[in-house]
């Protein structure tokens, strides 16, 4: 798995060659292209690590704050 | 009208036109009503009722120092109700019994399938969070710090972060790292059949045990001055109050096109101190049964059925006071036309008490207007079980290490949800000095394959400051 990533990101990293101008972006930075997910979604994320064994990895917390995880 | 937004600077005979990081006030505020209910509750031993409801609200404040610094403050407070704490004391009365007060009459007979009228039955989670940012000139690198505090009624937490983030390619890469450290501490609740036993001295006789039969798995009131009587398996609970979480997040994002990005979070956290939760109980099966309550419900014990009669504890589940987890997450997101957008999630985790998982989601906005945009999303989860565990009296009493909560079992869980956003760019909805900015409107449906169900509905409405 950890192999399949690094070459994604090795990919990536050979793509941005090519680099997208500043004024190329207007669909990149349509509201809906976030890398994150939405701040509204705060509290089901928060549920999920209630009550999954796993957390961590989505931008925000991976454990502590809580009892929970 | 385009020159709002940008400030001047003014260097030698050179003007320098800088967007500002965040052009004015922002307030986001976040509302949740969650639902659940199932049949394994961990508080009393993987059996019995799950029913719980939550009500969270946040409020978040974000407030442009300068052209730079973004000064940040998030409140949240979160109160639930749950079945299943309730039965941290499932005879009624008061949770601690510290004043010895019980007496037979007092005594309510609970079950794992009914709510006890405990004070447990329910609690406040606050949290307040203040965060810092500061962009460099370029906007090429963030560096931000934050300070978190919470606190609910048996657990304390102090939280300490610093995170930077650099650009570069045309901004069309970007690698961050994040750590945090939470202190935090116990105040312990545990079962009061345990905690009684140990603060009266083993007797059976003194507080709510006073003038209460306990009954063998035959029905059989047993002679609480004899030799088979119920004991807990230990006579000491938990050795450390303390729970401190250390991680370190590293991301990596990349443009790839004019309509595809992604990026990829690794987190390594490290754990120590007491990662159990001292209020669930835990049944060995090899070791005798013992009941308080209406001895004909026994064999009934694990029905719903079963109103009347309560199993006394072998022990609280107890776990490895450290745990090492590794989560690597990737979205990928793209821009497939004016109408729609797709969103992908993955997720592999791996810890060492036994649990790796996996979880994929898509989520799938479609633009019906300028303003308003539906999102169907679909989130599936899987796990492995955790080393340490086994259902309701499959336990041993000769392992270190043992659960019977559910949250940490095997499992598969699926989750469809839907969603409204409606977003006004210009802010044309004003409350006071408050420009509407975004409304977001979303349900969603989980269910697992041991039985749990779970509803949300979350609200989240972002004003900006005219």
């Amino acid at each position: 798995m950890i192999k399949k990533l690094s070459l994604l990101v090795l990919i990536g990293s050979l793509t941005s060659c090519v680099a997208v101008k500043e004024y190329e972006k207007v669909y990149l930075n349509d509201p809906d292209m976030i890398l994150a997910s939405k701040n509204a979604h705060k509290f089901e994320t928060s549920f999920q690590v209630y009550r999954e064994g796993s957390a961590g990895a989505n931008g925000g917390k991976s454990g502590g704050g809580c009892g929970c995880n | 009208m385009s020159c709002i937004g940008y400030s001047q600077a003014t260097q030698d005979s050179t003007k320098i036109y800088k967007k500002r990081v965040l052009e004015t006030v922002e307030v986001d505020i976040i509302s949740s009503f969650y639902a659940q209910d199932g049949d394994n509750a961990a508080v009393t031993g993987g059996i019995g009722t799950e029913k719980l409801t939550d009500l969270a609200t946040s409020i978040t404040i974000s407030i442009p120092l300068n052209d730079n610094d973004v000064f940040t403050l998030d409140g949240t407070i979160s109160a639930y109700s749950s079945a299943s704490s309730s039965n941290t004391n499932p005879f009624g009365g008061d949770d601690d019994d510290d004043e010895g007060n019980y007496s037979a009459n007092a005594i309510s007979f609970g079950s794992p399938w009914i709510v006890s009228s405990g004070a447990s039955k329910s609690d406040v989670w606050f949290n307040g969070d203040i965060g810092y940012s500061h962009s460099s000139d370029d906007r090429n690198s963030v560096a931000g710090a934050n300070i978190s505090f919470a606190k609910e009624y048996d657990y304390t937490s102090f939280g300490l972060g610093g995170s930077f983030a650099k650009l570069f390619n045309e901004k069309n890469t970007e690698i961050s790292a994040k750590a945090n450290v939470y202190i935090d501490s116990w105040q312990p609740i545990y079962p009061v059949e345990l905690k009684t036993y140990l603060e009266r001295n083993q007797n059976l006789n003194a507080g709510f045990f006073n003038g209460i039969n306990i009954y063998n798995q035959n029905g059989v009131a047993i002679d609480k001055n004899g030799t088979t009587v119920w004991s807990p398996l230990k006579l000491s609970l938990i050795d450390t109050k303390s729970r401190n979480t250390y991680s370190l997040s590293l991301g990596f994002s990349q443009i790839l096109s004019k309509r595809a990005q992604f990026s990829v979070f690794l987190d390594l956290v490290q754990q120590n101190g007491w990662l159990a939760n001292p209020m669930q109980r835990v049944y060995f099966t090899d070791r005798a049964n013992y009941y308080i309550g209406n001895p004909i419900s026994i064999p009934n014990y694990t029905s719903s059925s079963n109103k009347d009669v309560f199993q006394l504890a072998d022990d609280i589940e107890r776990m490895p006071q450290t745990r090492f987890k590794v989560p690597v997450g990737l979205r990928f997101n793209y821009y497939i036309n004016e109408l729609v957008t797709i969103r992908t999630y993955y997720r592999y985790y791996y810890d060492d008490w036994g649990i790796t998982s996996h979880t994929a989601s898509i989520e799938l906005p479609v633009k019906i207007s300028d303003k308003f945009t539906l999102y169907p999303t679909y989130r599936y989860y899987i796990q492995t079980a955790a080393d340490y565990f086994a259902p309701y009296e499959q336990l041993f009493s000769t392992d270190e290490f043992y659960t019977s909560d559910y949250d940490l079992s095997k499992f598969d869980a699926n989750q469809f949800g839907f969603g409204i956003s409606y977003t006004d760019i210009f802010t044309k909805g004003k409350i006071w000095k408050l420009g509407l900015k975004n409304v977001d409107l979303k349900y969603s449906s989980y269910k697992r394959n041991t039985g749990l169900s779970a509803g949300i509905i979350s609200a989240g409405v972002k004003f900006v400051m005219e």
